[in-house]
């Protein structure tokens, strides 16, 4: 299975879990993403980033009010200096054997366990999987920004679809509007940002 | 309650009532000391004579030495070279503790490589050295004390500049070391410390040397300096003889400081980005550092001209004489300083610092590392004091020793 590290676990719950890396591999993860943290056992959990966050620090704060801040200086905080981007991570569903579920994980990862980027066929695996059980467990995370996430999440994965995108997306949309039928103004917040991506 | 409050208060309201003749007194002095300067700024030659008067009296005496540059000298900064490796280093350790189970010191330097304007992030390195059984005693057979260990420290933050001088600065480009703290290596001389000390000022000495036999720049920069030796070079040129006998009780410019001299918001001397003139150091060190070694040092303002903050560089003799190195120096540092906007420290000390230093948490986990072994190993293994254990309890905390 191809693999693109993006960090390790800092830690977890049946819900979600927080994953940490350096600057320096910040690279690919993107709000929205989908990722899966791989635990033995033909075991896998599957989350989709809904926050990530840089934490400052009291050199940080200095180095902002600098006038000149020199390209040694930048790398030297983002590739030496342990501040870590921590990536907030809303189970979404799990793998075992060859079978994929859109439950909550019967256990989360653990501790330092890798996190890596689903790259587009593990995309389509994993949203091609009955009937996006798996936007049960976004519209329920109140602290997440839900229509940005869904928009970012149904744009990368229509994108994954390729000559299917047109028809996925639009099966993900009326997929939501009937599960947010009694739910009027999250269902307008949700159509909102789903238009900035059709 | 263990503090006496009423007592503190007393003497509280004691201090404040003589503020106001305290204040007096200091802008008195504060006006004398800037006559004297300004009486002095050209009277090189008649100062180093009054020095030599004056050592023949104390040959220990501690002050400033003018060389060629007028005493109110300042030299605004010069261009940041274009190619340049600079080095940084410091040190903290894990001092022996009696009351602890286990007896065991560390020394951790961290230091920093950052090659100007090369695009790279810079290398950090670190070398930590546990110290344990018979090195925790000095030649003599006494127990390594705190000032001991920090010794050893001070000479491996320079040892370890000449070190990574050699691996990193192999591209021809010049190479500017420094450290956070004097250049010189501070020490119990007398007493029965003072064999330890005089072995590892005659490391130091070398590692110096071979600084300079490999033409590197060294610096030690002092933040907030607390000696004075320009204002003690003032308040010597009105030593009569009487006053030579009791040089040590001396002090007619006493509260005044170096740092208001060159750095007062009205009339700073040297404005933001300059350095003073460059000064040699008049000390008993002398005879220790001498000849090419012999110590210097200038006023740099790092701060703004609104808000100077002045710092002393100390510098060896070989960098004085390098008007490119010294001119380098001074630019590296300002720019180093401005780096961390308004609360100026050069860039490079601060990630020394935080790469040197040794949390609680890490020394936990050698204190669990080392105790782990010694079980492991059917080593024997003390009790920690009662003391110690009294203090460990939880509930008040405070200052106590």
């Amino acid at each position: 299975m191809p693999s693109y590290e993006i960090g390790r676990l800092l830690r977890a719950g049946t819900t979600g879990f927080i994953a940490g890396c350096s600057v320096s591999q910040f690279e690919a993860p993107a709000f929205g993403s989908l990722v899966r943290a791989p635990l033995g056992d033909d075991y896998q959990v599957y989350g989709l980033i809904y926050d990530i966050h840089i934490d400052d620090d009291g050199l940080v704060r200095q180095l902002v009010t600098a006038e000149h801040v020199s390209p040694e200086v930048m790398k030297d905080n983002r590739e030496r200096r342990i501040v870590p981007v921590e990536m907030s991570v809303l189970s979404a569903g799990y793998k075992q054997g060859d079978r994929i579920q859109h439950l909550l994980p019967p256990r989360p990862p653990l501790s330092l366990d890798v996190i890596f980027l689903c790259d587009d066929k593990e995309l389509v695996q994993f949203t091609d999987v009955g009937r996006f059980g798996y936007f049960r467990h976004i519209l329920r995370a109140k602290d997440a920004p839900i229509g940005e996430m869904l928009a970012a999440h149904i744009q990368q994965a229509g994108a994954a679809h390729g000559q299917l995108s047109d028809r996925w997306k639009e099966a993900a949309t009326q997929e939501l509007i009937t599960l947010l039928r009694d739910d009027y103004p999250t269902l307008m917040s949700v159509l909102g940002a789903l238009g900035e991506v059709f | 309650m263990t503090l006496d409050f009423q007592q503190v208060y007393q003497k509280i309201k004691e201090i404040g009532a003589t503020v106001q003749q305290r204040k007096k007194t200091l802008e008195e002095r504060r006006a004398h000391a800037r006559f004297l300067l300004n009486l002095h700024a050209d009277n090189l030659a008649g100062l180093r004579y009054k020095i030599e008067t004056v050592k023949e009296a104390d040959p220990n005496i501690r002050c400033a030495l003018p060389l060629q540059e007028r005493l109110d000298h300042h030299s605004p900064g010069p261009d940041l070279p274009s190619a340049a490796t600079l080095i940084a280093a410091d040190g903290s350790q894990i001092n022996p503790d009696r009351h602890a189970a286990i007896q065991y010191g560390l020394v951790n330097v961290g230091a920093i490589i950052l090659r100007l304007n090369s695009n790279e992030a810079p290398i950090i390195r670190t070398d930590s050295e546990l110290l344990y059984d018979d090195e925790l005693y000095t030649p003599s057979g006494n127990p390594l004390s705190e000032g001991l260990v920090a010794l050893q420290r001070d000479l491996k933050e320079r040892a370890k500049l000449l070190v990574l001088a050699d691996e990193f600065g192999v591209d021809g480009s010049p190479v500017i070391t420094f450290t956070d703290g004097p250049i010189e290596l501070w020490g119990m001389r007398d007493g029965e410390d003072a064999l330890a000390f005089e072995q590892s000022l005659k490391k130091y000495l070398s590692v110096l040397s071979q600084l300079q036999q490999k033409n590197i720049t060294t610096a030690g920069y002092v933040d907030k300096p607390s000696s004075d030796p320009v204002i003690r070079l003032l308040e010597l040129t009105e030593a009569t003889d009487d006053d030579l006998k009791k040089l040590r009780e001396f002090h007619p410019l006493r509260g005044v400081t170096d740092r208001w001299l060159f750095g007062d918001g009205n009339v700073a001397l040297i404005k933001s980005g300059e350095r003073s003139a460059v000064f040699a150091f008049q000390s008993k060190s002398e005879k220790y550092y001498n000849g090419i070694l012999a110590l210097h040092f200038f006023y740099l303002n790092v701060g703004t001209d609104r808000h100077p903050t002045i710092v002393r560089v100390e510098i060896p003799k070989w960098v004085v004489d390098d008007p490119e190195k010294l001119n380098m120096l001074h630019a590296v540092l300002i720019s180093q300083c401005r780096m961390l906007g308004a609360r100026p420290y050069p860039y490079l000390l601060h990630r020394a610092h935080e790469t040197a230093v040794v949390t609680h948490e890490e020394k936990q986990q050698v204190d669990q590392m080392l105790m782990s072994e010694l079980y492991r190993s059917g080593g024997e293994i003390d009790e920690g004091s009662y003391k110690q254990s009294a203090k460990d309890l939880a509930g008040r905390t405070g200052y106590r020793r």
